[in-house]
């Protein structure tokens, strides 16, 4: 079937099969690989990006059903072209990266939590996390990167 | 110090970060097919035929191959290098299936989506043997389990013995005996990254392999073996790897995907689903053990009867090692006059084990630390005043390999830990009577700094002056995400005067780097670091004369920082000194070195945890955590740190959790994806403290030595102590799962 997706502010034509996963439509017909794959069932969170500003998981959201809605992946978070926002320049900062494959799934549910609730505490955090699976650094870089971010975003629209 | 002891964030660190960085199921070649696996339902069968009509008719498939269609060549995958002997028990595809998940067939397709659909087009039809699906059935059937093919498939495949001092006179002379048994589950890696491979033909019908893999060496050495391929004729590359933790150091899919490559003349990928990565890949084995400890009034060890068998699953892979490596960290711990050990390791029709953060330690060491901790509540005596009276001081010789410990601070782990943990206080407390009932927990525990003395510990590192100013470095590296690319040029720019990110590292790649054993064993700062500052000095002492002599200086005057070569009478940047020799046609500066490694020193650390029990439901919620390590010097903090808080994540897991929980009478897996096998996430996780104890090893780069794997070494015992603390229990079955915990109340 074809429809039409909005992603990073571009909207694109996608032919895909009735149920495909957001997650390989994007991957495999939009060449959008920064998202990951490590379950396709809903569970490590490897391939969350936001729709309409919320995280979802792309796995378990059929591709048609994002059409009309603003998806925003790893690739349009930068600010501007070769330029890392604000939350990937945290992230790396404060070592809350390693083996990097669930990081941009990380990024996407941290940005989500902050554009809902620009000044989390630490259990609202690890809440968001909820769903994002990391086996490399214990969560705990992770939650300070992402309250370092909102402590910064705080400090500049105070 | 200009970049070592620096919290310098990742060098490919953007890259990451930005989903820019390409992991293998991000690369695609022009022509590349796909392969999927046919798996086993059977945990033990004759495979009598197989039916590939209807999946050969599906659109796009291209072919299916099996055991009649593949080399019968037998290998072990866990082997690190040609000619290592090892047993040789597994085939890409072999008549008998000896575990479910065990590798029938593989469908090769256009499409990875029409792959997995012809893989379930197919029938196959076994004829089921007997299976031996526990570590005691098998223990108590020692002799084959095959069908003549001896010395593969019989039990037990390694049984290691040993005897120090008098302990028959120990225990006759000790005040107390206990005797404990612990058992550990296999747990699995659970890399967010699927297993993966792509192999494609290459120019003179050679065959390129990009494998995220530990060892580029290693994969050229077992593909070779299991397909025929020579090795000269494999180009083994590395892949960024999406974590690892040992569970991609053994190559699965490269024989496969290399064999496809090189006959069907086309790039060919294949990618693991989840449920596949658990049950076709590898695992931490299970154990289980017996320790007796004798105790003298006074809380000094006086000896251990330890006996540990292992269950390491269908195939040998390096289980063969299990019982030694065991042995070789509990003896490093503390000073025990007399001590037993017999360990063996069997074959089960499970999944395979392999390589797993700690190989073994965190079996033993559950063992050890577990029994200690109960014996410690028997004679009255604090569980951290019991440790500080038997661990082993700096410079001790350990009684099994006599090696030297090195400067081994696992004293200094234990105490400074106590006190910022503050125990005392805490140990005082009176226990809860309540619902939720609080307790806390330490273990003690040692690792390992590479292969010494049981594998040749040589490194080679190739260094030199690039155009621009930037270093390039060469050696077989394999950042396996922790961070060791960065750690390594950190080491390489302290002694250059740069900055890490001024260091240029090749990936692993079998045609353009010198041997090395890999990613592994805790050796990549110990050793690879080493030989890296050796190298580097040797290429700073070449800049200094290039830039003596641009300088009209001595060289002993020119000093390297800041990115330039100094003196009194002036100063130019490497950049400039490249151009200055190039210039004038002169070769600019390199240094290759070969580093040979001639100890073994121990890290140790000290674990602290403070666990909640709600004993309505046997939910344990860990509520504080201290990890205090002997690192020797850390390269870069922040990285030490992550590496020991995803240490304490993996054992958390294993203590609570984790079980890949294999039934005994059908062998089917029942925790085989993420939504029924249980890991620690962010809301279970406490908030992580952690005390490094720099005191230096003299040996290492800087004085640095490893952290990786002894990082979730002590973190299960010091959790299950801390349970036992909080219930007045002697539960020591891992998992500590909740209907465990409310059987025990």
């Amino acid at each position: 079937m074809k429809f039409n997706l909005t992603v990073n502010g571009r909207t694109a034509v996608v032919e895909a099969e009735p149920l495909e996963p957001l997650s390989t439509v994007l991957r495999d017909r939009l060449g959008l690989r920064g998202l990951k794959e490590g379950c396709c069932e809903g569970e490590c969170g490897a391939c969350t990006v936001l729709l309409d500003g919320a995280p979802v998981h792309a796995c378990l959201t059929p591709g048609f059903q994002a059409e009309g809605r603003d998806i925003t992946t790893i690739e349009g978070l930068g600010d501007g072209p070769g330029l890392l926002s604000g939350i990937q320049r945290a992230f790396v900062e404060v070592g809350a990266v390693q083996c990097g494959y669930c990081t941009p799934g990380m990024v996407m549910a941290a940005e989500g939590l902050l554009r809902a609730n620009p000044d989390p505490d630490d259990a609202e955090i690890r809440h968001a996390l909820a769903g994002n699976i990391c086996r490399c650094t214990g969560y705990d870089s992770i939650v300070r990167a992402i309250a370092t971010e909102a402590a910064s975003r705080n400090r500049v629209s105070a | 110090m200009g970049q070592v002891h620096q919290r310098v964030p990742l060098i490919d660190g953007a890259e990451k970060v930005g989903g820019k960085l390409q992991y293998l199921a991000d690369m695609t070649m022009p022509g590349m097919v796909h392969g999927a696996l046919v798996l086993s339902p059977r945990p033990h069968a004759r495979v009598v035929s197989l039916n590939a009509a209807a999946a050969l008719a599906l659109p796009g498939v291209i072919g299916v191959w099996w055991h009649e269609t593949v080399p019968q060549l037998r290998y072990n995958s866990s082997i690190w290098y040609v000619g290592q002997v090892a047993l040789n028990d597994e085939a890409m595809f072999a008549p008998v299936v000896r575990h479910v998940g065990d590798r029938v067939a593989v469908v090769v397709a256009r499409t990875a989506a029409i792959a997995c659909a012809a893989a379930r087009a197919i029938t196959v039809e076994y004829a089921d043997l007997p299976a031996i699906l526990t570590a005691d059935a098998a223990a108590a059937n020692p002799g084959s389990v095959g069908e003549g093919e001896a010395p593969a498939f019989c039990n037990p495949i390694d049984h290691v013995k040993f005897v120090h001092g008098n302990p028959d006179a120990a225990f006759a002379a000790a005040d107390l005996v206990v005797e404990t048994l612990v058992s550990t589950p296999r747990s699995h890696h659970c890399a967010v990254e699927p297993h993966a491979c792509l192999a494609y033909p290459e120019k003179g019908g050679r065959i390129a392999i990009v494998s995220p893999c530990q060892s580029v060496f290693a994969v050229q050495a077992v593909v070779a073996q299991a397909t025929g391929i020579a090795e000269a004729d494999l180009h083994v590359m590395k892949s960024p790897i999406g974590g690892s933790f040992g569970g991609k150091a053994e190559p699965v899919l490269d024989p496969i995907c290399a064999f496809l490559a090189a006959t069907l003349g086309l790039p060919v990928r294949i990618v693991l689903s989840r449920r596949e990565t658990f049950v076709a890949t590898r695992t931490r084995s299970a154990m289980q053990g017996r320790m007796r400890i004798a105790m003298s009034r006074s809380g000094r060890i006086m000896a251990r009867d330890t006996v540990a068998l292992v269950d390491v699953g269908a195939y040998s892979t390096g289980g063969n090692y299990l019982p030694g490596s065991m042995l070789q960290r509990l003896v490093r711990l503390y000073d025990v006059p007399a001590e037993r050990y017999d360990g063996r390791a069997v074959y089960t029709n499970t999944v395979p084990s392999g390589a797993f953060r700690g190989y073994g330690s965190p079996q033993i060491h559950a063992l050890a630390e577990i029994s200690l901790d109960l014996a410690a509540r028997e004679l009255g005596i604090d569980p951290v005043t019991i440790r500080a009276r038997n661990l082993v001081a700096p410079d001790a010789i350990e009684p099994w390999q006599g090696l030297s410990i090195g400067n081994g601070r696992g004293l200094d782990c234990l105490s400074r830990g106590a006190a910022m943990f503050d125990w005392q206080a805490r140990w005082a407390r009176r226990r809860d009577t309540g619902r939720f009932r609080r307790g806390i927990g330490v273990a003690a525990a040692t690792h390992i700094n590479g292969c010494y003395p049981g594998e040749e510990e040589a490194t080679s590192v190739r260094m030199r002056l690039l155009p621009g100013g930037m270093v390039e470095l060469v050696s077989a590296l394999h950042d396996l995400g922790c961070g060791s690319d960065t750690t390594l040029a950190q080491i390489a720019a302290e002694v250059l005067g740069l900055k890490a990110h001024q260091i240029g590292i090749t990936p692993a790649d079998s045609d353009l780097c010198p041997y090395d054993l890999g990613t592994r064993a805790s050796r990549m700062t110990y050793i690879v670091g080493e030989a890296v500052r050796r190298t580097a000095l040797a290429l700073a002492g070449e800049i200094r004369v290039r830039a003596a002599l641009a300088l009209n200086e001595d060289p002993g005057r020119v000093r390297l920082e800041h990115g330039l070569a100094r003196s009194e009478e002036g100063e130019m940047s490497l950049a400039a000194l490249a151009d200055w020799m190039i210039g004038r046609g002169q070769t600019l500066p390199a240094a290759s070195e070969t580093y040979r490694a001639s100890g073994n020193p121990s890290s140790f650390a000290a674990h602290f945890a403070e666990v909640e029990v709600d004993t309505f439901t046997g939910r344990v919620a860990v509520t504080d955590y201290l990890a205090a390590h002997d690192v020797g010097l850390a390269i870069n903090p922040m990285l030490v740190e992550g590496q020991i808080h995803g240490g304490i994540q993996i054992g958390i897991g294993y203590a609570l959790y984790e079980d890949v929980a294999i039934d005994p009478e059908t062998g089917q897996m029942r925790a085989d994806s993420f939504a029924r096998y249980t890991l620690a996430n962010a809301l279970e996780m406490p908030p992580l403290k952690v005390l490094l104890v720099e005191e230096g090893e003299p040996s290492g780069p800087f004085g640095a030595k490893a952290v990786g794997e002894i990082a979730t070494v002590p973190v299960a015992p010091a959790i299950v102590n801390a349970v036992n603390h909080a219930l007045n229990t002697r539960l020591s079955d891992l998992p500590l799962l909740p209907e465990r915990i409310l059987a025990a109340l």
